[in-house]
Formats: C-alpha cells, structure tokens, sequence
C-alpha cells in the first residue's frame, strides 16, 4: 500500500472541512457564551471553502487510495449540492440556536464532520469505504437530532432515529459481506466484472446481497418500508437539521445507490430494476398517501419527503443515463424548495411549543404577504406545477422512466403528484382563502431565515424557467 | 424558413406583457386601488392593441406557422422557445386579448377585497392563456398549460362564492390530473419521434409531420383525449364545471367560460387530429356520441337550473358539444364551424355572465325567482341580455347561428343522422334560455327589493358595447373570420385524412372496383 501526497487533492474539499471543524472544536474552548456566534460563522466559511475547492476541481477525474476514493464531476456535483444545503442549514440555525439556547460549538462541528462523511459516501467505488462513510454520517445525524436535549421529543426522535439506522447498518454489512465472500472483493468495479462471469446461483446470491444492502441505503434515503423514522425525526429534531437532513444525506446516499446499481450490478440491471420499480411506487404511494392526513407542517413535509425520494427512485429505475442524471438535478432543485419549506416552517415556529400547525398559516399569505408568495411558490415546486424547478425535475425523472419504457411507472408516478397536489395546495388554501386570523402569528422575524425563503423562492423559479445550464451539469456529471 | 412577416417578436411581446404589468402592480401599494385597476386595465388594453397587428398582417394563403419565434431553450434535450400562430390559434389569442379587459373591466366594483393580488391574479392569467395558444413545442405548451391553471386556482379559491374552496380545489384536481397524463404522453411521443426519425424534438410541427404508426397511436391518443377531454369540459367529464362557474367570480367565470375550456378544443384541434389521424377516425363515432349526449344534457340540465350563473354554466357543457361534434366531423365546414363555435362561445358565454355578474352586483342573487318584469325597470340592461340571449340561442343574425349552422352542415355532410339529431338541440337551447328571460325579465314585478335597481352605467356600456358589436360582426359577415382560417383547416384535414386506415380503405375500394370491372 503505497500513497502518494496527489492522493489528497482528490478529498481537498473533505479536508479543509475538517480542518475547520477541528478549528471550531479548539477556538470554541475559549469563546465566551455571548460570542458563539462566531463558530457558526466558521462552519460558514468552512464551507463556502470546501464549496470553491470543489467547484475549482469539477472536472477533475482521479482515483486515489488504491481506488478508496474517486474524484469525478458526479462525486463533486453531489458535493455543491451537499454543501450549499450545509450553508443554508447554517444561516437558518443562527438565531435558531440562541433561541433554543443551544449554541455550542458541537453544534456546528458535528454538522461539518457528517458533511465530510456525505462527501466521502458520494467519492467511493468501494463498499467498505460506503459502509463506513454511512455509519459516520449517521452518527452526526443521530447527534444533531437530539440536540434539543432539554425536549423529550427530541430526544426520543434521537433515539428511534439511532436504533432503526444501527439495524439497518446491520443488514448494510451483512450484504457487503456477501459480495465479498461472493467475489472476494468489496470494490464495485470488480464485483461487476466478476457478476458478469458469474453462475446463476452466485447471481441468485447476489440479488440477496443486493436487497440486504439497499436496506441500508433505503433507510438513509427513506424509502418504504425503511422510512418510519422520517416523520417523527424531521417533526422533532431543530427545525434547520430537519432541513438539512432531508436533503444532505439523501444526496450522497443516492449517488452512492447509483454508483452501487449502476456499476456494480450492471450485470444484473434486469433483476434489481423490477425491486426498485415496486419500492418507487410503494414509497411514492405510501408518502403521498399518508401525508394527506397530517395536521402538522413539519410531519407533512416528512411524509412529502418519502414521496420525492419514490420520485427520484423513479429515476434510478430508468437505469439510464438521463435517470441518474435526473436524480442529481433533482436533488439540487429539491434543496431549494424542500429547504424553503423548512425555513417556513422555522419562520413560524415558537418556543413555547411548536407552533407548526398547518391551522396557524390560516391568513399568513395576507400578513406576510412575500414569504407567504414564497411558499405558495414552494408548495407549488413540490407539487411538480410549472414553472418552478419541481416540474422540471419530475419532468425529467419521469421521462428517463418512459425511456426505458416503463411507462407503467411513469403513470403511477405522475398520478402520484396529482395526489400530492392536494396536500401541498391544501397549505394554499390556509394561507389565502380561509380568511385572516384575528390573532397575530408570533413568529420570530430571524432575517437569516427570511433570507433563506426569499433566495430559495428565486432559486426555484430561476431554475424552473431556465433549467438548461443545471441539468447539463447533471446530466454530463454521470459518466461511469 | 421560419414565417415572421413583422420582423418583430410580437407574439412574445403579446404574452409577456402582462406580465410586466403584474411586476410593476406588484410594487404599488395596496392603498392605491383605483391606480392598480386602472395601470392593470391600461396593460390588459394595451396588450389588445398591440395583438391587432396579428389579425392585420396575417397572412390567408398560408397554412404554415406565422410571427414565428424560435429561440433553443433547453439544448440538452432539443426543447425551445417556438412560437407562432395559424389560421387556427390565430383567433383564439385575439379572443384571449379581447375578452380579458372586458373582463378586468367587471370587477372595479365586484372586487373589492385584496384588490391588488386580484389585478396581479388577472395579469398573470392573461400570460397563461396567451402562452398555451402560441406555443408550437410541446413542452413548452405544457408549461403554459399547467401555468394557467394557478391564478384560476387562486382566482376561484379567494374571490369566489361560499363553496369555493372545495370548487377550486375540484377544478383544480381534476384538470391536474387529466394533464399529468398528457405529460407522460408527451415524453413517449418524444421519444418515440426519435425512434423513428433519430431526431429528439419537442417541435409540434415536425411531429405532426410525421404521425406515428398506426398501434402506437391508441393510448397516446387516450392521454391526450382525457386531458382536453376534461378541459373542454366533454360530458361525462364535465362535473367540476358547475361548481367552478357558481363559485368564481364573474370575471373568473369569464375568463374560465370564454378561454380556458377553448384549450380543451384547441388541444384536440393541434394534437389529437394531426398527430394522430388513425386514431381520430377510429374514435369519432364514440366522441360525435359524447358529444351529442353534452348538447342534450347540457341542454336538459340547464332547463331545470333556478341559478341563473349556472343555467350559463351548463349551456356551456351544450354549446362546447357543439364544438367537439363539428371538430369530429372531419369536414371542411365542420372544423371551421368548431373554430368559429369556440369564438362565439367565448363572446357570447361570456357576455352572459358579465350581465349575470351585473345583476349580481346589484342584487347579490342570482335566482331566477328573485326577478320577474326587469324588463319595465331596467330596459337598457334587458336589452343587452336579450342580444346576448339571442346569440346564445344561435338566431340568424347573431355570431352564434353561424357557428352552429356551419356545425350543423358538417356534421349533416359526415353523415345524415349527425346534423338531423343535432337540429333538435337547437330548440332546447331556444327553450331554456328564453324561459329563463322571460321569467326573469316579463311578467310582473313582484318582488319589491327589484324596484331600486339602477339601470347600466358607462362602465357597464363600456365593456359590453364590444361584445355586441362582435355578435353582429360575425353574425352577418363572417368571411373577416373564416377566409383566415380557411386554408389551415384545409391542411389540417389533409393531415388528418393522411391515415393508414383511409387508404387502406381506399385501397380496398379500389381493389373492390377493378374486381367489379373485371367480373362486369
């Protein structure tokens, strides 16, 4: 095992997140209370850091550590996404923790370090390099859930969150352990030319290989009928982590599902196309289905997020390169409007209790009338309405889908956003047309958060008007 | 190649000019009413006058796509921004830019309640409406189609009546379904095309150039018809219409009445007949049936009707089957009759519920058994309801005895039956609605709360005074309007006619006669 020091520039962008995390975890020791702030301004600049590392090597293309770790356009694509999804959380959490009187150092350190784990899950051909990039993460994400540590509910999402995510790593390490005594090998390239070559009884194994592991990447991208933690962790956990973990993890454990199907199992597309086309529509089905009754903004967008990871199933399912490029555009589109939601619903939120009721935006598009034109442009993109991003994005999902010819899917699929419509305008409804309330919405008038809405809103509509740009990127950043 | 006479992006202009004017009411403040009523009607007029170099310049002679605009949007998968009109989306968008600061022009009283998001509502509708008539790639016309369909969302949903979050909510549910279906059409076309052809194109034009073969064409076809099938509304997919119309307000009931069900004809005239000629030969009995079941139920249900908005509403279901069986006709005049029906309907539809909308203000009822004898009260506003009352009926004279005659003739020429059954439902239009005018405007004042009404002001004269003048324009000389269509719907036909099945049965015929010729 030899390393050569150009092994590094291809985890830059990982490294001087680490480096600022680090950073934060020292200097933190001597801030004063009042001066917290200032580590969330640190994780800000580690970001936008790591965010101009990785856009300057975009193009770059290199293995390193004995093919450990790869750099290319998919792998850096994922980490903008990821990393712009950390810069907003960030924003959103600023007035976010002083209120919760959280604002440690720990916050933002635990958040940087899941980053790096995302961006490593994201960079890697190898099984065991993803296992232990998942297991990182989810670290992080069981830490950030119940960081409201004075709420019971937090701290029961934590826990949930963490036994669920630790069974379903169980099965992941299980699968891995299969492929390698399958084809002594934990590398998705070799497995791949090995399963070609393969008898029909070591691809029968295989396929079990196959489901064990997608129980762990179906329980980090929520999927049915691994996404029973969903709700109860985004309804719980800080409103700006909810956030951010609809979106971030989401985006590394998909490019590495896509890395996983598409390179590794390319010899079996047959069989694991048919198991992702009943898990897409189950997931769809099921997060539509169920979010029609929630009362509550944060459940509901828990539930929509189960239906758009179906949708982005959709995608993979396809298993052709307008899919997976889909899916990459469709993450990065999701992140605005998913993330505008949540600021909403931060916008909204009280101390006292949460506040996030969808009775309690009865009136709000007349008392704020541009946030509330922002959510309606919000709950608009979720439901795939033009012109807003969403329908492009589904657009393309769908339409990978009828490429392949699987327009049986393509119909369930669009016949689940006409679902989805009710519930995301049912929120419009509240907000315009059922009269004003008489009593004030308290809300806390963050001006990070508003910022947050109103960017996101321009984002949404700017890229579902002029998606041409972004989806190249997309589409030409899956070249495996 | 691309035909643009003025040299000027006009059609773009057209569209999106309403759209500045929603950006700049958007920064007004919302104290300043009568200013936002008045920039926003000073931009709805505007867009009409710019629209009028359209019906000048355009040229008769041509079926091809004229004032084309072709700029590539999204490269990576070859969808652009092409734009242009025909002899048949030619007069859907001057109706579009006619009707809608009449209709603007209704409200300055009726709405009187977040005035400013209303104008705002209105604007952005226009750049909708106008957007699904011009648009000549098909992804893009989805994008307007489902465009259009928020501001009426919102238009029913915060300025209607008192059910009318469940009726946006059904207006709104339907439609969104009927067209994700479309779209999943769209993409198969898509890529079929380019099985065929090895070309990636959303460009309406090429596709209709080369149809698919013929068992390809029956679920495309399918996902098209439940689309505009719904839109139209097509009877048995009518049900959200009512409750639509009662619940709008009057300028939403305009706007939904005169333009947005046109989209529902429109689509069947740019999509269903020339991307798929076979299907639409196989499927014109069942759709000549629905029809004719639309014209009669329509007509029957209407009849029964004590809301007089809704009596409108379903005479709508009746005037659109008309449309759909002179359409599916597949004659000459049969199609031009269609064409002209969706023109008329939106005139005189429209002017119906704008005197609705009138009375309302003043009465805030619209039950026929409120009224009786306005005749003696209010003659100059039963004189206009009469006008309109008579267009609807289809009276020679008026715009709407043309486009039904025309139906008629087509529909008598495609087969005999058709234009006799037809026929009759002329007299049920006749009898509804000059009983509901006679219940409302003879007979004696009964009511008490009728004897203060006040008769039209200059408002009111204002934006009905052009809708007459159309009624009688088109009424006695219609050749303004149908030699603009006239070569269009020739080709179209010739495109509709291209089928495999037409000449096979051609074919056949011919082979039947050389064997009669040669038994003879």
């Amino acid at each position: 095992m030899v390393y050569s020091l150009k092994d590094l520039v291809a985890i830059v962008p990982e490294l001087i997140l680490t480096f600022f995390a680090f950073a934060i975890l020292l200097i933190d020791l001597w801030l004063p209370k009042r001066a917290k702030t200032v580590n969330g301004l640190l994780a800000l600049f580690g970001v936008v850091f790591s965010f101009g590392s990785a856009a300057a090597l975009y193009s770059t293309h290199m293995a390193a550590f004995n093919n450990m770790i790869i750099m290319d356009k998919a792998s850096n694509f994922a980490s903008l996404v990821m990393l712009l999804t950390a810069f907003i959380a960030i924003v959103m959490s600023f007035d976010f923790v002083i209120r919760e009187d959280i604002n440690l150092g720990e916050y933002y350190e635990v958040l940087l370090f899941s980053v790096v784990a995302m961006q490593i899950l994201a960079s890697t051909y190898n099984l065991i390099v993803m296992f232990i990039a998942v297991e990182t993460l989810s670290i992080g994400m069981y830490i950030l859930t119940g960081f409201l540590r004075n709420k019971d509910e937090s701290v029961e999402g934590a826990m949930k969150y963490f036994i669920l995510g630790s069974f379903a790593s169980t099965f992941l390490v299980l699968g891995i352990g299969l492929f390698y005594g399958l084809f002594g090998s934990t590398d998705l390239n070799t497995i791949s030319k090995a399963l070609a070559n393969a008898s029909n009884f070591y691809k029968w194994i295989a396929i079990v290989a196959f489901l064990f592991v997608f129980v762990g990447f179906g329980f980090k991208i929520a999927s049915f009928p691994f996404h029973s933690w969903t709700p109860d962790v985004y309804a719980s956990a800080p409103t700006p982590m909810s956030a951010f973990m609809s979106v971030a993890p989401k985006v590394a454990a998909f490019l590495a599902l896509i890395r996983f199907v598409a390179v590794g199992l390319g010899p079996i597309e047959a069989n694991w196309t048919k198991v992702l086309w009943i898990v897409a529509v189950a997931t769809m089905t099921f997060g539509n289905t169920v979010a029609l009754w929630q009362k509550d903004l944060k459940r509901l967008l828990g539930y929509s997020s189960i239906a758009h990871a179906g949708y982005m199933l959709v995608g993979i399912t396809a298993a052709n390169a307008l899919g997976y490029g889909a899916v990459l555009f469709y993450l990065f589109s999701y992140l605005f409007m998913n993330l505008g939601a949540f600021a909403v619903a931060e916008f909204i939120s009280r101390k006292e209790d949460r506040g996030t009721e969808i009775e309690n935006l009865k009136g709000f598009g007349y008392k704020y009338p541009l946030i509330g034109a922002a959510m309606l442009v919000f709950m608009f993109c979720l439901a795939g309405v033009p012109p807003t991003a969403g329908f492009v994005g589904k657009y393309y999902l769908f339409s990978a889908a009828v490429k392949s010819h699987l327009y049986w899917l393509a119909v369930l699929g669009v016949i689940n956003s006409a679902i989805s419509a009710y519930f995301y305008l049912n929120i419009v409804v509240v907000m315009y047309m059922r009269g004003e309330q008489d009593k004030a919405v308290s809300v806390f008038h963050s001006v990070p958060v508003k910022a947050v809405i109103l960017v996101s809103a321009i984002f949404v509509l700017f890229i579902g008007i002029f998606p041409n740009s972004f989806l190249n990127a997309a589409l030409h950043s899956i070249v495996f | 190649m691309d035909m643009n006479q003025l040299h000027f992006p006009i059609l773009t202009l057209i569209t999106f000019l309403p759209l500045v004017g929603a950006v700049i009411v958007a920064f007004i403040s919302e104290e300043h009413e009568d200013l936002i009523k008045y920039i926003t009607f000073g931009f709805l007029a505007l867009d009409f006058i710019v629209s009028l170099p359209l019906f000048f310049y355009f040229d008769p002679s041509t079926y091809q796509m004229q004032f084309v605009e072709r700029v590539p949007w999204i490269q990576s998968l070859g969808f652009q921004y092409y734009v242009g009109v025909d002899g048949i989306s030619l007069f859907l968008v001057l109706l579009t830019t006619f009707l809608t600061p009449l209709a603007q022009l209704s409200t300055w009283k009726a709405i009187n309640k977040k005035v400013k998001l209303f104008n705002i509502t209105i604007l952005l509708m226009q750049t909708g409406m106008l957007g699904v008539f011009i648009s000549l790639d098909m992804f893009l016309f989805y994008v307007f189609w489902e465009l259009q369909l928020i501001p009426m969302y919102l238009m029913i949903g915060i300025w209607g009546g008192p059910n009318r979050v469940f009726a946006t909510m059904k207006f709104f549910l339907y439609t969104f379904a009927g067209s994700v279906l479309m779209m999943v059409a769209i993409m198969a076309l898509y890529f079929l095309h380019h099985k065929f052809t090895g070309v990636y194109t959303a460009d309406m034009v090429k596709l209709m150039q080369s149809p698919l073969p013929y068992h390809l064409q029956l679920w495309l076809f399918l996902a098209f018809f439940i689309a505009f099938a719904i839109k139209v509304p097509m009877w048995p997919f009518h049900t959200w219409l009512p409750w639509a119309h009662v619940e709008a307000p009057t300028a939403g009931s305009v706007l939904l009445a005169g333009i947005l069900l046109k989209m529902g004809t429109y689509g069947f005239l740019r999509f269903n007949l020339p991307m798929f000629p076979d299907m639409t030969h196989a499927f014109a009995i069942l759709i000549i049936v629905l029809a004719i079941i639309g014209i009669f139920y329509g007509a029957f249900v209407a009849m029964v009707q004590p809301d007089i908005k809704k009596l409108v509403a379903y005479s709508s279901v009746s005037h659109l089957g008309y449309s759909m069986l002179g359409m599916f006709a597949l004659t000459q005049s049969g199609v031009e009759g269609s064409i002209m029906q969706m023109i008329n309907h939106g005139i005189s539809t429209g002017a119906l519920f704008l005197v609705v909308g009138i009375i309302y203000e003043r009465r805030h009822t619209r039950l026929i058994s409120e009224y009786g004898g306005l005749a003696y009260l209010v003659p100059v506003f039963a004189t206009f309801f009469m006008i309109f009352t008579l267009s609807s009926i289809a009276v020679p004279g008026t715009n709407g005895f043309i486009g039904e005659f025309m139906v008629l003739l087509g529909a008598f020429l495609a087969k005999h039956i058709y234009g006799i059954l037809v026929a009759f439902g002329g007299i049920f239009s006749a009898t509804y609605m000059l009983t509901m005018y006679k219940r409302v405007f003879f007979n004696k004042v009964t009511n008490p709360k009728n004897l203060g009404l006040k008769d039209m002001n200059l408002r009111e004269w204002l934006y009905l005074v052009p809708l007459v003048l159309f009624v009688f324009w088109i009424g006695i000389y219609p050749s303004t309007f149908l030699s603009r269509m006239r070569v269009s719907v020739e080709h179209l036909l010739k495109q509709v006619n291209r089928t495999t099945v037409v000449e096979k049965a051609k074919q056949e015929q011919a082979l039947v006669k050389t064997v009669v010729v040669k038994k003879g």
